[in-house]
Parts: structure tokens; sequence; C-alpha cells
């Protein structure tokens, strides 16, 4: 039995070698070079061949130790076990101490300009995902255009700050407004696809709005995007560094000393506070009779109907509510770019969105927080090699798939128990 | 005499060229059991769909007489059959919430009037106390019916993880929580052993003499058939052939002849 499998092993990884060779052969093997205006191809054959290796030695081990069924302490169900239970037991300290931590993040002592960026740069990831995971987690609607209600929030934020003036405050809600009726407009002519077919056609609706974003010159200034956005102000007290004459800004009202890192630290508190909410509605409406009706509705639409739920509202209200979420967090954008163009919202976002919800594990709110951590926190990591950053996400996706399948957090908790409602 | 419940009349159903359904009469009472029986093919389950609003009959009328009102199935599309008009059904192949608990199940069965309690959600965000209170009233009746089917201990594990005989009980509670005024059962009895079809029947039994709620059954388990229908319609090619009490059907030529066919 031993023995039998072992060859099977060799017999698999040698074939994954061969796919190797095939693949990387021509793409990285074969590198032609314009020499004397006549090009030149320069093999590249020892680099294959350690691609091959890698990979046939890489696929043995996986085979050897992931994927022995024989084993019964297999790394993958040993791994996941031990993170699963420790999510489940520890579940709400780690979520206060999370939250602590992202409290006093500003004011640690390691924490610099570099670092508050990417934490509001996670930040907004997340609170993109947990929109989205109230579209795909909940509803089960999967949703490749999301990126589409961030460019509409965004846009719609920059339109009325610029030409109205009005206050983020006033702005942020009319961008949600807005968002929220593009998740309607979308959502009316796909109430009757579902899954394949969807995914197709709000991935057209996401290009759709992008390229419509272009074209538009008259009102979005197409590829030169909208510049002079105005920035936040911490309740009427802007941050600036040289106030005109007789303004209050934020370091004269207290008396302190002017330093740019106030209005990071501002934006960092703002985005925080957002996605803070967007978790809270989230976590409550989940227990809500339409929380409970989108859950029904991924589960079995034909159950839903008979049962008189409404499958066109109840679908409806789950893309208006996971877009609204996208456009406050695409307001967000807006004011701390201070400059937008469609050039930041294009698929690659939409599909980063999607892969931080999948990978968390569908519906879990937790599970976006450490994906968005790792795969946003592994791009970072690898910004100084900048041409291998998406050999890193790749390989991020690939580990999550191969340990946690079901995305990193796959457990469901019920929204309400018999034993906690009859004991109340 | 005590009015019919549904009246269904000359009920035609077309695919194309195939006529599924043809020229159906019957009618089912309040506070009883009518099942509908026939080879496979029959159309049985095509009546339902027609009855439910998963299809739109070809021709022909179906009418629910409730304490005062006539109400026109064929007016209402899908989930306003059950919404509007509270005729609820189950399928041939159990469509439970498999990932969603036992109570969450009976709950979402309870949702147009959960909705309406949290103020189209608004109220709800808020905890209402008018919400809470319709909650808790919903939580009630769940586990009333859960006491009924026995399940109380499993109120809170997946429905999915239910051993079969289970499930086929808690699709039937989960179409009661909607209160309906006719049940239709879609081979509530498929698959089950006989220990499990003995308790169907009471259940059964239970939802007509208690709930005087009219029940419409699709059923191939004789055992169950012939034990607890009142009356049955047997169909043939979308065609009835035959209707009476259990007893007539049984001794009937046309339905022998039917299910086993001519000796030549």
């Amino acid at each position: 039995m031993e023995k039998k499998f072992f060859q099977t092993s060799i017999k698999d990884s040698l074939f994954t070698g061969l796919i190797a060779l095939a693949l990387f052969g021509p793409i990285v093997g074969l590198r032609t070079v314009a020499k004397n205006e006549v090009l030149e191809v320069h093999p590249k054959w020892f680099i294959v061949l350690i691609i091959v290796i890698v990979c046939a030695v890489g696929r043995f081990l996986t085979n050897l130790y992931i994927y022995n069924r024989d084993q019964k302490t297999g790394i993958q169900s040993s791994i996941g076990k031990s993170i699963s239970n420790f999510l489940d037991t520890k579940g709400y300290q780690i979520a206060l101490t999370a939250i602590i931590f992202s409290v006093i993040f500003p004011f640690l002592p390691f924490t610099d300009r570099y670092l508050m960026d990417i934490a509001i740069m996670m930040l907004t990831y997340i609170m993109l995902g947990w929109g989205l995971n109230i579209v795909i987690g909940l509803a089960g609607l999967l949703d490749l255009g999301y990126v589409a209600f961030y460019a509409v929030g965004a846009y719609s934020y920059a339109l009325f700050a610029i030409h109205f003036g009005w206050s983020f405050w006033i702005c942020l809600p009319i961008a949600g407004i807005f968002a929220a009726m593009f998740g309607v407009l979308l959502g009316f002519p796909v109430l009757r696809l579902r899954g394949d077919y969807l995914a197709i056609v709000t991935l057209a609706f996401g290009e759709m709005i992008r390229i419509l974003l272009l074209n538009w010159y008259q009102l979005t200034k197409g590829p030169d995007g909208l510049t002079g956005i105005p920035r936040p102000s911490f309740f009427g007290l802007p941050f600036k560094s040289f106030p005109d004459e007789g303004e209050q800004t934020f370091h004269t009202f207290f008396g302190i000393e002017y330093d740019p890192m106030q209005r990071i630290i501002f934006l960092y508190y703002l985005i925080l506070v957002l996605a803070l909410i967007t978790n809270l509605f989230t976590i409550k409406i989940r227990r809500l009779p339409i929380g409970r009706a989108w859950e029904a509705l991924r589960e079995d639409e034909i159950a839903c109907k008979s049962l008189g739920v409404n499958p066109r509202n109840t679908k409806l209200t789950a893309f208006a509510i996971g877009a609204m979420f996208g456009g406050f967090a695409g307001s967000f954008f807006a004011t701390r770019q201070a400059f937008i163009s469609p050039e930041s919202f294009t698929f690659i976002e939409s599909a980063i969105i999607v892969a931080i919800v999948v990978l968390g594990g569908m519906g879990s709110q937790t599970g976006v927080v450490l994906a968005t951590v790792f795969l946003i926190g592994l791009i970072e990591v690898f910004r100084d090699f900048e041409s291998y950053r998406m050999i890193a996400f790749g390989g991020a996706m690939v580990l999550i798939m191969i340990f946690r399948p079901r995305g990193i957090l796959a457990t469901r908790k019920p929204t309400i128990t018999l034993e906690k409602s009859s004991s109340k | 005499m005590s009015q019919k419940l549904l009246d269904v009349e000359n009920l035609t159903m077309k695919f194309g060229g195939l006529v599924a359904i043809d020229n159906l009469s019957f009618s089912a009472d309040k506070d009883k059991i009518t099942s509908i029986i026939g080879p496979n093919g029959a159309g049985k389950t095509t009546v339902f769909n027609c009855l439910t609003g998963f299809y739109k009959a070809t021709a022909g009328s179906m009418f629910l007489n409730k304490e005062n009102e006539r109400l026109n199935l064929k007016k209402f599309s899908d989930f306003k059959v059950a919404q509007k008009a509270g005729v609820a059904r189950t399928f041939q192949n159990i469509r439970l919430f498999p990932q969603m608990s036992v109570l969450e199940n009976l709950l979402v069965a309870q949702h147009n009037k959960l909705m309406d309690a949290s103020g189209f959600t608004i109220l709800g965000l808020f905890n209402s106390p008018s919400f809470v209170k319709k909650e808790k009233e919903a939580i009630e009746i769940s586990k009333y019916w859960l006491d009924i089917i026995g399940l109380t201990h499993r109120a809170d594990d997946d429905a999915g993880d239910l051993p079969y005989g289970d499930q086929r009980k808690l699709e039937i509670v989960r179409a009661m929580c909607i209160n309906p005024h006719l049940l239709c059962l879609d081979e509530p009895a498929a698959g089950l052993n006989a220990k499990e079809s003995a308790e169907l029947n009471k259940l059964l039994l239970f939802i007509k003499n208690e709930k005087k709620t009219g029940i419409l059954l699709i059923e191939h388990d004789m055992s169950v058939v012939m034990e607890i229908s009142d009356h049955v319609v047997v169909l043939n090619y979308g065609k009835k052939i035959f209707q009476g009490s259990s007893k007539e059907t049984k001794n009937s030529p046309e339905v022998i002849e039917a299910y086993l066919g001519t000796e030549e």
C-alpha cells in the first residue's frame, strides 16, 4: 500500500514537471532580444530547469504530506482544525483585541507614515470586503463588478463636493444613496440570473461604469480625472499648515504644532469608524428577517418562493445595501486621494475584493479581516520586488486554497439559537 | 354541506404539443386529506406546480375558498400564492436550507409576518419592542412545531445534518409555519421506512384534525395513501380516471388497469 502510494506520487510529480515544462518552456525559456536590428532568441534553459524541478518537488511534497489520506494527522486538517477551534472559542476576545489594537495603532512607537498608509488601505479593503460580503457571502450573488459602486461613490462624492462645496458628512450619505441606486439598477436586469451567468453580467456592468467615466468628459473629465476634491475637515476645522486670515484650523484650535500626520491619523480613524459601522450593521442585519431571507435565498430560491418570500425585493435590497457600503468606501477614497480617475476602478480591484471575501470564507466577517491582512500585507511586503508582487498574491491564494479550501473561516454560526432565546 | 376548500375546474397544462394535464377537475375539502395518485409521469407534480404558481396553467380555473372570499389562484404568481393565498407546498426532493439551523428554517417561513414587524428592517435595526415581541412569538410557534415532530433538541443544528426522515418532517412543519389554508405535499413518504411513515401519518392526521388545514397529497406509498386519505383522485396521462374513497379506489378496475395493465 505504502509503496504503491509512493509510486503514484512520483508519477504525479513527474507529470507536474512535464506540465511546468510545457508552460514555462516557451514563456520563460525563449527570450527574444533585439540585436543589430535583428531579433535573436536567447534560450534560458537553466531557469526553466529550476522552475520545473521546484514544481515537481513541490508537487511531490504536497502529495506526501498534505493530500495523503492515509496520514491521519495530515498538516492540512490539523492546521485547519486548530485555526478554526482557536477562532471559535476565542472569537470574541480576538475581535476585541483587534479593535483595541486598531484604536491605539496610530500612537504606537513604531507607527510611521508608511505603516499608516498601509493601514488605511487595508481598512478600505476590509470595508469593501464587508460590504461585498453582504452580496456574495449572505445573499450568494457572485458580483464581479463591485468596484463600479466604489467608483460611483467616489465620483458622486467628488462631484458634489467640488461643484456645490458641500462638506464630507453631507456628501457621504449622498454618495451612499447614489451607489445604492446603481445597485438597484444593476439588480433589476440580473434578477433571474445566478452563478456564472450573474458573474459575467456584473463583470460587464463594472466595465460599463468604468468606460462611462472614461468617456463622459463633460462630467467626469475622462482620463484626466477629477482634481481638487476637498480634504475632509475635523468638524469644520481643516488640516492646513498655513491658515488663511482669521481661519481656525485643527492645530490653531487645539493650540498644538502643525503636523501633516494629524490629517493622516484623522483619515485613519475615519475609515476605522466607517468600517466598524459596516461590520456592526452587517452583524445586526444578519439577525433580522431580511438577513435570514438573504441566506435562505442563497441556499434555495425555489424553497423561498414556496414560503412566500419575495425573491425580487430580497435580492434588490442585498444589491442596494452592499452597493451603499461600496459607495461610502468610495467617498472615503475620493477624499483621501483628493484626485480620482477611472484608472483606480479597474477590474483587478473587483477581483481583489472578491478574492478577499471568498478566501476569507463566504459570509465570515472575521475571515474578511484575516484575508485582507494576509493578501494586502503580502503585496506590501513585496513592494520592493515590484514584478514579483503578483506572484506573491497568487501564491497566497494557492496556499489558502490548499490549507483551507472553503476559506480561512468557513464555519457559519446560526443567527439565532433556541437555547439563548428561551433562556432570555 | 361544507364548502369545498379548493375547486379545480377543467385545468389544462400544455408544454408545446405535450398535454401534461388534460381537462382535470377535482376539489379538496377543508380538514380532509385528498390524495392524488397515478403512475409515474401522470402529471401529479404538474398539478402542484400549477396550483402553487410555479407554472402558469394553459386553461381552466383554480379557486380557493376562504371563510368569506373566493380567491382565483391563477391570478397569483409564484411566491404570492404562498404569501397572499396561503397555499404551502413541499417538494419531491427535499428543499430545506441545509446550511441554516432548523430554527432558522422555520423563521424564514414566517418571513412576511416578521418583515412587517421589523418595519422593513428599519425598526428591527433599533430593536423596537414590537419587533422583539413578534420575533419571540415566531420562535414560540417554531418551538411548538418542533415539539410536535420531536426535534426541539436539534433546533440549533444545521438542517442539512438531520437524518433523512427528520428532514422530511421538518419540511412539512416549515410549510405549516406560513399558516396555510391548503398544504400540498409532494411525496412526503418517499424514502421513509415503515416506522417513519407511521410517524408521518400521525403528523398529517394531526394537521388535518387539529389545524383544520386541507391537505393535498401526492404519494406512491399506498400504505400512507390508503390509511389516511379521505378522498383519492387517480390520474393517468394527465386525465382523471377515477375518484372516490380509498376503499373504492382499491377495488376500481380502471385504477388496477392503469397500474398493472390489462390481461390480453
